[in-house]
């Protein structure tokens, strides 16, 4: 069975992200950042009171942070320039017959109806600023899951929405949580009741294909005491001469003795800069799997974080990197153990090559009200040339005696030891070099879900038929 | 003598413009087992990663040649294609590629055939039986976490599953405990028959047991010094190198 | 992206090479207060294929200002030992040039002081220089440490390491900031860094900041950072031998801090720091 699923993205290239469509969108806002496009984008999401009001005190927010003085260089971003709200010739259905045929074929390309058929309970499509399609198994509806977008949820489950909507990631958090709180449109409502199990994945892809644009897409997960769901974000471009920006968020809620898997694999285009927010607050026995694979962009920062907030809360997270020529990617993780029992383990790989740059950066930071909490982290780095980068930049922060923190990290190049091994053994040295590097990538790889890992692979082997020659 | 396999004629070999192989002769036949011994840095290792291809060392002068043809243009893989086969000293340690889908690769790219996946797995089971390895082995990253035994029993196993003409076996039996030498030197000679030849390092006896020595060689100082029959095992071990060191220098 | 200006406000004493979130606050050394007495500013060569051994103890607190240079193939071993008073602040800055084939060793024990902050570059300039970096330190009470260390490894076939073993009991915070930086071209390179701290008391707040950077992939760079407890079962072992738990503890703190002290051959100076561990650990 899971050799058949693999066949949608099998074949995958690159170049299928970058088939453009014509903009048929029906509206857009004016590019740049004032009260005047807040209210108007307002308007026209019919937002409730509270929420323009939310978006007028974000902008107030916005304007009266900095840019973060650590980091990649964002000075090429001016928000004058990028268009923030670009609504889609198209209404949100449930039926891929009723999305216009420019669109449906871009989905279809992405393998999304494809995949929905064989291994997801649930699809959420995104294009530019508004949601196009929307569909959860019956079954799943019946046991009471809510798996739709941000608007209709505000529509639908306004008290729900209200009452977690940006508390995790507040608008003061930094500049670009502000940003998005501002501007927000479209993104994916997931609500699991108490001890529902969502079996299969519920996917949510996004894609932006006007230029110029932004994308600020709202992710709000709740999953209720006792249940479980995995949750697959994908998200991709066309590429483009100008700056496009994508400022999601992510804000997801683990309760009691709950468990969330949430995997990414992000290849936006090279002309993006992803400046994404993700935040996972888990309470007592709740379990916080992050799977997360960056890909693309011209410049990223990400850098999810978990807040271990009851006792014995856990969080796995599992995240690789490959920057190539004429990206900066930082990324990373940070965890806060703020009870008893807490514990953390991080695991990544960054691939730098070809002048690109890695950055892996994260915080464990343990508080004086977590004893015993148990953390340990592991990065590894493989460079592939010396025009490239990767620097390693995590900080602990311990209060408390009562911790046990440990971490390990190792930058360096493929071993010239280890490709003769394999060419003793008859492989070929560039298959054997790309067999290291699948296998520095493969304890990442084997946490994604099947037809993503071949995505991956595909992936990095694309990526290094372009180092050697 | 049996039909030539390996000819080395006067090989000078060496790592950074340092000469460590000094004009070394040896010669092995279709069907032989030869044993190299000598003092730790007199060029065993070299000679084998040598052979090999290692892209580190240097060939400067002699000849070496496998079934009539030059080894020194041919890389590494291509001797691998052409039925050589090393026995690592110290196997290196790959995490994200099993020891199952190693086998199976390499055994793809030697035979230039696909290997089918049911078959191949029925055969590396009984292998693994063979040499007393748990079957998650398999399935285990290559060499990453094995103890010192462990390692060496997997690259018996890659002999095994491989079966190349001519195996090198850099001190495979050293740092084994008495069960594990047992158990490699029961899969080498399991591996040995008519058409197959080994070339054996080993400081240790236990190894040659299962096996039929045809000939022993000693080098020192990156050449063959003294040359002889199992018998010169034996004398080696009772008497140390010294001596044939003196006797070499006499000569 | 960080200004001057801010800097300055804040009265700077050393920052990282590269900076990270701001509400860790380990991006600066801010300048300790009130740090007295008078300014020890030295400059020290050993010139080439001399070797040579230079011992400092600081009994007083002020500040410290050391830059070294040396020469091809020259070895030089610092000792630097600061058993300030716990009232006083102490500040030591300390530049070192590493030229070709030459080695600096480091010794270095911060024991004492209220305040102290303190910054090691090191240049490995030369192919084949080398670094060897041995700290130790000890926070009690209110002590609060700052460190910021760097090694910055340019020639060819460099070999960096930086072994840091740490306690910290009362209220003590520290800060251990430490850096292997691989530039362009420092093929063949290796740098390992290490850090151990043992928490001995629920009051402590420790910070490790363990960086790597690397522009060149023909390298080898490696560090890790451990941070907990004392192991039980060693202190098991040792109780079960008839001491009593701070007896246990005072030796299981030592035993990690010997592969420091042990690469100080003065045998008064040894047992002056030995006397003055001991006096803060037995209390």
């Amino acid at each position: 069975m899971a050799e058949k699923q693999k066949t949608y993205v099998a074949d995958i290239e690159r170049t299928l992200y970058d088939i453009r469509n014509e903009d048929h969108s029906v509206y857009k806002s004016e590019s740049g950042l004032t009260e005047d496009i807040i209210r108007d984008i307002s308007a026209r999401k019919h937002d409730p009171k509270w929420m323009l009001d939310f978006r007028l005190k974000s902008l107030e927010i916005y304007n009266s942070l900095a840019l973060p003085t650590w980091g990649p260089d964002l000075s090429e971003l001016n928000m004058n320039d990028i268009v923030t709200y670009v609504q889609p010739d198209a209404k949100m259905t449930g039926n891929w017959a009723e999305v216009p045929t420019d669109i449906k074929d871009t989905f279809d390309r992405l393998g999304i109806p494809d995949a929905e058929q064989k291994s997801l309970a649930g699809v959420g499509a995104q294009y530019d600023s508004e949601v196009v399609y929307h569909s959860l198994q019956q079954n799943m509806a019946d046991q009471g899951v809510i798996y739709t977008d941000m608007e209709t949820a505000i529509r639908e489950h306004e008290d729900i929405v209200k009452e977690y909507f940006m508390t995790l990631v507040p608008p003061k958090d930094h500049k670009f949580a502000a940003l998005h709180g501002a501007v927000w449109s479209g993104g994916s409502f997931v609500y699991v009741p108490a001890g529902v199990h969502v079996d299969i994945p519920l996917q949510s892809y996004f894609r932006l294909n006007a230029a110029g644009a932004g994308q600020f897409e709202h992710t709000l997960i709740i999953v209720e005491p006792g249940a479980s769901l995995h949750f697959i974000e994908g998200c991709s471009a066309p590429k483009y001469n100008v700056t496009n920006l994508h400022a999601g968020c992510v804000e997801l809620f683990v309760k009691e003795g709950a468990r969330l898997r949430y995997s990414t694999i992000e290849n936006w285009s090279r002309n993006m800069m992803n400046l994404n927010t993700k935040r996972a607050l888990v309470a007592k026995d709740g379990i916080m799997e992050w799977v997360s694979g960056s890909f693309g962009s011209h410049v990223s920062c990400l850098y999810p974080c978990t807040v271990l907030h009851g006792e014995n809360a856990r969080c796995e997270f599992t995240g690789v990197t490959f920057a190539a020529k004429g990206q900066d990617l930082d990324t990373g993780a940070s965890v806060i153990h703020a009870a008893p029992h807490t514990s953390a383990n991080i695991n990544t790989r960054t691939i730098s090559k070809d002048g690109g740059k890695a950055t892996y950066r994260s915080a464990v930071k343990v508080t004086k009200n977590a004893p015993f909490a148990k953390c340990s982290v592991n990065c590894e780095s493989l460079m592939l040339d010396n025009k490239s980068r990767s620097d390693t930049l995590p900080t602990m922060d311990v209060e408390g005696d009562e911790a046990d923190i440990g971490h390990e990290a190792k930058i360096g190049r493929i071993s010239d030891e280890a490709i003769f091994y394999l060419t003793s053994r008859g492989i070929e040295e560039k298959e054997a070099r790309a067999m290291i590097v699948r296998g520095f990538v493969e304890p990442i790889a084997k946490e994604l879900p099947l037809e993503y890992a071949v995505e991956m692979n595909n992936l990095v082997n694309i990526e290094l038929e372009g180092t050697m020659g | 003598m049996s039909e030539q396999l390996l000819a080395i004629h006067d090989l000078h070999a060496g790592v950074e413009g340092k000469e460590i192989l000094k004009g070394l002769n040896l010669n092995i036949g279709k069907g032989e087992v030869h044993v190299i011994l000598g003092p730790n840095g007199s060029g065993k290792s070299t000679l084998m990663n040598v052979i090999m291809g290692h892209p580190k060392y240097e060939v400067t002068g002699g000849s070496l040649t496998f079934e009539g043809e030059d080894l020194t243009q041919l890389p590494t893989y291509e001797r691998a294609r052409r039925g050589l086969f090393l026995s690592f000293q110290t196997p290196e340690e790959i995490p994200g590629i099993t020891l199952g889908t190693m086998i199976r690769t390499s055994m793809q790219a030697v035979t230039g055939k696909k290997v089918k996946l049911l078959p191949f797995r029925k055969e590396l089971k009984e292998r693994l039986e063979e040499l007393k390895m748990k079957p998650e082995y398999a399935e285990r990253y290559l060499n990453v976490g094995f103890s010192g035994g462990e390692k060496k029993r997997a690259e018996i196993l890659q002999l095994l599953m491989l079966n190349p003409k001519l195996a090198l076996l850099d001190e495979t039996d050293s740092g084994l405990d008495v069960d594990a030498v047992q158990i490699v030197s029961e899969g080498v000679a399991k591996f040995h028959n008519e058409n197959n030849s080994c070339i054996i390092i080993t400081h240790n006896t236990r190894i040659l047991e299962k096996l039929k020595v045809d000939r022993v060689h000693v080098l020192m100082q990156g050449r063959i010094v003294e040359e002889g029959g199992p018998e010169l095992v034996e004398q080696i071990n009772a008497h140390g190198f010294t001596h044939i060191a003196a006797d070499a220098a006499e000569k | 992206m960080a200004t001057a200006t801010v800097n300055e406000a804040k009265n700077l004493f050393s920052e990282i090479p590269m900076r990270t979130w701001r509400w860790l606050g380990v991006n600066e050394l801010p300048m300790p207060e009130q740090v007295t007495g008078e300014l020890q500013q030295t400059a020290l060569q050993v010139a080439a294929g001399k070797e040579d051994e230079v011992v400092y103890v600081n009994r007083a607190g002020g500040a410290q200002n050391l830059t070294i240079d040396i020469a091809a193939g020259a070895k030089l071993h610092l000792v630097n030992v600061q058993l300030a008073p716990t009232d006083a602040a102490y500040t030591s800055r300390i530049h070192v040039h590493v030229a070709a084939d030459a080695t600096f060793s480091y010794t270095v024990v911060e024991a004492g002081a209220r305040h102290t902050a303190s910054e090691l570059t090191v240049e490995l300039a030369g192919d084949a220089s080398r670094a060897d970096v041995w700290g130790l330190y000890f926070g009690d009470g209110q002590q609060k440490i700052d460190l910021n260390y760097i090694i910055r490894q340019q020639g060819r076939h460099t070999d960096a390491n930086m072994q840091v073993r740490g306690a910290l009991r009362g209220q003590s915070e520290k800060t251990f900031r430490g850096t292997l930086d691989f530039l362009e071209g420092t093929k063949g390179s290796v740098g390992r860094e290490n850090e151990e701290v043992t928490l001995l008391s629920d009051g402590v707040r420790n910070r490790s900041v363990p960086i790597m950077l690397s522009h060149e992939d023909d390298v080898d760079g490696h560090h890790a950072v451990s941070i907990g407890k004392m192991d039980e079962a060693k202190l098991f072992y040792l109780m079960s031998r008839g001491l009593d738990l701070a007896e246990a503890q005072r030796l299981v703190v030592e035993a990690s801090f010997n592969p420091v002290l042990d690469r100080i051959a003065d045998t008064e100076l040894r047992a002056e720091i030995d006397a003055y561990l001991q006096g803060r650990l037995g209390k």
